[in-house]
């Protein structure tokens, strides 16, 4: 056992070790925040927390479910996007051939389905629990904003998915959605036009929705959530009562 | 312990530490991702599959079936007709011919048909949804699938998407087909192909202009009560009129009815049907050797239906028509009823009051019994001609002041497309469209009394038939490919012309007879009957038909043509109507040898066997499908008989005579030896 320590310690002083994590093995407190600060996976992370965020009762960990919905969404939804073409007469029987013909389609599509029903609701959960305690506040007020960007995404997201089965439900349900969009005064019209890429839902409404739902907004989303982590730590962490109130 | 304190300790077990929670949670995403592969392997398919293999194994084709046997999702892929199946995953013995019978579904192999299984998928024809891959997806109707699959009974209506002309593998759609013209359903629904043909009709609903010449206002009452009652062959359907509205149709029909001979120099002596102890029995003779029977049934003391039914059924007529009306009509139909497929029988004054005679005792005494009816007022007049418009009486029936209506009924050429969800049902019913179409004919009103739509009398096996015409009217007949639609040829408009084509058309020939494409099918095609019979037999045919075939009940009427009609008819036909195929006269029949006769009867007896259809000794062959020869060298051309041997169906498609492919001796040797058969013109045939 002791041989193994030794060995790991070793090579964590390797030169190809010290290449990949610049910051040594050091056991000070410098050392330890320069091993999160310079690595691009973990620079998002706070050096130091409180013990009392990391419990269950301060965040419900509500934001990050909403993440890791976000990211078994983006490993499903590519895996997905191997065997749907956004086309009218083909987008359908894809759906068909993930139902009975693809191994573990079915679960790949329900895990899809599902984790977007989860986040959408995780989000929700999420803005609340920041809203009643409180922690919207300055300094946090920007990011609060960030926030409700990303739950507008996730609304849209979770929108534009709903047309890409091309089944009745999807037709209909983005037909009475872009009706609605229709009703803002003066620009109503044109929104709609833009948004369908015509008068009604059709090949050019799945093939807009398809861009949009597949790249554009994933690539939104990915750069407000990056924001949104950056100001957490600009903001001071995660926010906790005052010790004054002494129940934390 | 308490439940508490077993949950506590369960939890501090499970998530006790940080080690202990990522173990846990592991634990778990490790079952759900085991649950997938194992979904995967315990498919429907594969346990058919598996079954499959079980069940050939010990059978003694068993290698070589096995052999062909092709495991995992089996696939027809069609892009332009946009057809995926997968039906071959489970069905996987369809070609498999030696498994008829024996193996149980879905290891039925398919019956022989026209098209090949992999160039035309199974939804095609069956319906359901093909890319399914387990039973109650492929064959049920679901949340996210309309089409379940066709009941067997009605998969001939999928031949019918493509194909419009009656084929030999579709009885239940030709019979449905003509069921749509007979029944006067096309006169109210528009049933159209893709190409814009409607059906005709072929019923011949009498016009009602005239109405109150041929029949009573108590008749008409009765009769549109309940037509059925009057004559149970009826076709005219149920409208379930209340007495009232039954009292205001009736007086507005003979209100509105005005007399059909204007001129009265038209008019006939009046010829009274004829009196005496037996005139009702001369009147059955002479009703028979006309052949009336051909086209016209009555019932029988028995209760049983007999004669054609082409014309209206006549067991209770005597109740029904106006002497006056009745003797007009027997002289010519034409006068009152210039469409009538009726022909123009040249009979004797004497002969018609016999037939009046007969036909006036064929009276139901309880038919009218019960009815009176006071005279009509002007307020039930004019709510009988508004009846008669609500009803759509004008869509069958010419009645004068009220138009033809247009589009009175709902356009039925895509029914068997109608989406589901678009559809109500009534309680209790299966949620499937020949259900609901099979629910629609077969009782209207149970979908509420304000539909139009009357009560037919049919069969179930009519309303099957039915079914399966209307499933066969889709849209995907007009989105398939258009080298798929096989098209019915455009209806014939040939004209007879001259002198002789007058009398074709007086005499009604094409209510049997189809010539050049146009005309009946109860009768032989005549369009080359001049290659075929000999002039003079075709005179004495034509003024005194007797029986070709003796197993037919439907016979070629005698009209008591004159020597002047029967000529110019025969001169006609033998000069007009010939087969470009052959020279009638290329073959002598003096010319045959004795030897070649001799051979001839050999074959006629040994090789071909023709005695088991055809009567040539009628003391000694019993065949009775087939014309009896017995004078066949008196009636038909030795040319005909030679080419007609050599294959019959070139010269009469669809005929019942069998295709022999027959070399030039023997149909020769036959030949001598038919045109020898000139038994004596009486006898001999009956």
């Amino acid at each position: 056992m002791p041989g193994l320590i030794d060995d790991i310690a070793g090579l964590r002083n390797s030169r190809v070790w010290r290449s990949v994590f610049r910051s040594g093995s050091g056991e000070s407190n410098l050392h330890r925040s320069l091993a999160v600060q310079q690595n691009v996976f973990l620079h998002l992370a706070s050096v130091k927390v409180r013990r009392r965020v990391l419990k269950f009762s301060a965040t419900w960990y509500l934001g990050t479910l909403s993440l890791g919905c976000f990211l078994i969404l983006i490993t499903t939804g590519i895996l997905l996007m191997l065997y749907y073409h956004p086309s009218v007469p083909q987008a359908y029987a894809d759906m068909k051939d993930l139902q009975f013909v693809v191994s573990a389609g079915v679960f790949l599509r329900n895990l899809h389905r599902w984790s977007a029903h989860a986040m959408v609701l995780l989000v929700f959960a999420h803005l609340f629990k920041v809203f009643y305690r409180g922690a919207y506040r300055p300094p946090r007020e920007f990011n609060w904003v960030i926030g409700v960007v990303l739950l507008m995404l996730t609304l849209f997201l979770s929108y534009t998915g709903y047309l890409l089965p091309w089944d009745q439900l999807a037709f209909w349900a983005i037909t009475v959605g872009s009706n609605i969009l229709a009703a803002v005064p003066v620009l109503g019209a044109k929104i709609r036009f833009l948004i369908l890429g015509g008068h009604t839902v059709n090949a050019n409404a799945l093939l807009r929705f398809y861009v949009l739902h597949c790249v554009i907004l994933p690539l939104v989303t990915v750069l407000f959530v990056a924001i949104h982590f950056w100001r957490i730590r600009k903001d001071g962490g995660l926010y906790v009562k005052e010790k004054t109130d002494d129940r934390n | 312990m308490s439940l508490r304190e077993s949950i506590h300790s369960a939890r501090r077990f499970l998530f006790g530490d940080s080690a202990r929670a990522f173990g846990s949670v592991s634990a778990v995403l490790l079952v759900v991702l085991a649950v997938v592969p194992a979904r995967d392997h315990f498919r429907e398919w594969l346990h058919y599959q598996n079954e499959y293999q079980n069940l050939i194994r010990n059978r003694r084709d068993g290698v070589s079936l096995a052999r062909r046997f092709q495991g995992g999702v089996q696939q027809v892929w069609l892009p332009q007709l946009g057809v995926v199946d997968r039906c071959g995953t489970c069905h996987v013995a369809m070609k498999e011919v030696s498994l008829a019978g024996i193996a149980p579904q879905p290891f039925h192999p398919h019956p022989p048909i026209p098209h090949s299984l992999t160039e035309f998928g199974c939804v095609m024809c069956h319906r359901g949804q093909g890319a399914a891959t387990t039973v109650a997806e492929a064959h049920s109707s679901t949340l996210s699938w309309e089409n379940p699959v066709l009941p067997a009974r009605y998969t001939e209506s999928s031949c019918g998407e493509c194909h419009e002309q009656p084929l030999t593998g579709t009885p239940r759609l030709d019979d449905g087909r003509d069921l749509l013209a007979q029944y006067g359903c096309v006169r109210c629904h528009k049933v159209a192909s893709p190409e814009g043909r409607t059906i005709a009709p072929s019923d011949h609903p009498p016009g009602l202009k005239h109405v109150a010449e041929k029949t009573s206002r108590e008749w008409i009452f009765a009769w549109i009560k309940n037509p059925q009652s009057y004559a149970s062959s009826a076709r005219m359907p149920n409208f379930q009129l209340s007495d009232a509205d039954a009292r205001d149709i009736s007086a507005f029909l003979i209100s509105q009815s005005t007399p059909y001979l204007p001129e009265a120099d038209q008019k006939i002596p009046p010829i009274p049907a004829a009196a005496g102890a037996d005139a009702v029995q001369q009147g059955a003779s002479v009703y028979g050797e006309a052949f009336c029977a051909s086209c016209h049934a009555m019932q029988n003391a028995a209760g049983l239906m007999v004669g054609g039914n082409v014309g209206t059924e006549l067991t209770r007529v005597g109740s029904k028509v106006k002497p006056e009306w009745l003797a007009q009509w027997i002289r010519n139909p034409g006068i009152y009823s210039p469409r009538t497929v009726m022909p123009h029988y040249r009979l004797e004054p004497k002969n018609i009051g016999l037939i009046m005679s007969f036909l006036g005792s064929k009276t139901d005494s309880d038919f009218l019994s019960n009815v009176h009816l006071d005279p009509a007022t002007a307020e039930q007049i004019a709510h009988g001609k508004r009846l008669v418009t609500e009803k759509g009486c004008a869509s069958c029936h010419d009645i004068n002041g009220v138009p033809h209506p247009d589009n009175f009924a709902p356009d039925l050429s895509a029914v068997g497309s109608l989406q589901l969800s678009k559809i109500v049902f009534l309680p209790g019913m299966p949620h499937t469209l020949p259900d609901y179409i099979s629910a629609k004919i077969r009782n209207p009103h149970s979908f509420g009394n304000a539909l139009k739509m009357p009560q037919f009398t049919l069969s179930d096996s009519q309303v099957e038939s039915l079914v399966t015409a209307l499933l066969a009217q889709t849209t995907r007949a007009t989105t398939l490919p258009a080298a798929l639609r096989m098209p019915a040829p455009a209806p014939s408009t040939y004209e007879p012309a001259g002198s002789a084509g007058e009398l074709i058309k007086d005499l009604r020939c094409f209510s049997c007879h189809k010539i050049n494409g146009r005309g009946g099918d109860m009768a032989p095609d005549l369009t080359w009957e001049g290659s075929s019979v000999q002039r003079a037999w075709l005179v004495n045919f034509l003024k005194a038909p007797n029986t070709l075939r003796p197993a037919l009940i439907r016979r070629m009427p005698k009209f008591d043509l004159s020597d002047e009609e029967a000529n110019t008819l025969a001169d006609y036909i033998e000069t007009v109507y010939q087969t470009p195929a052959f020279d009638r006269n290329e073959i002598d029949a003096a010319k045959l040898g004795a030897s070649d006769a001799a051979h001839g009867k050999d074959l006629f007896y040994g090789k071909y066997a023709c005695n088991s259809c055809h009567i040539v000794d009628p003391n000694k062959d019993k065949g009775y499908i087939g014309p009896t020869l017995t004078q066949v060298g008196l009636r038909l051309n030795a040319a005909w008989i030679f080419h007609w041997l050599k294959n019959a169906q070139a010269l009469r498609p669809g005929t019942m005579e069998l295709n022999w492919n027959m070399n030039d001796d023997d149909a020769r040797a036959i030949t001598a030896f038919l045109m020898q058969q000139k038994a004596a013109a009486k006898g001999a045939s009956k």
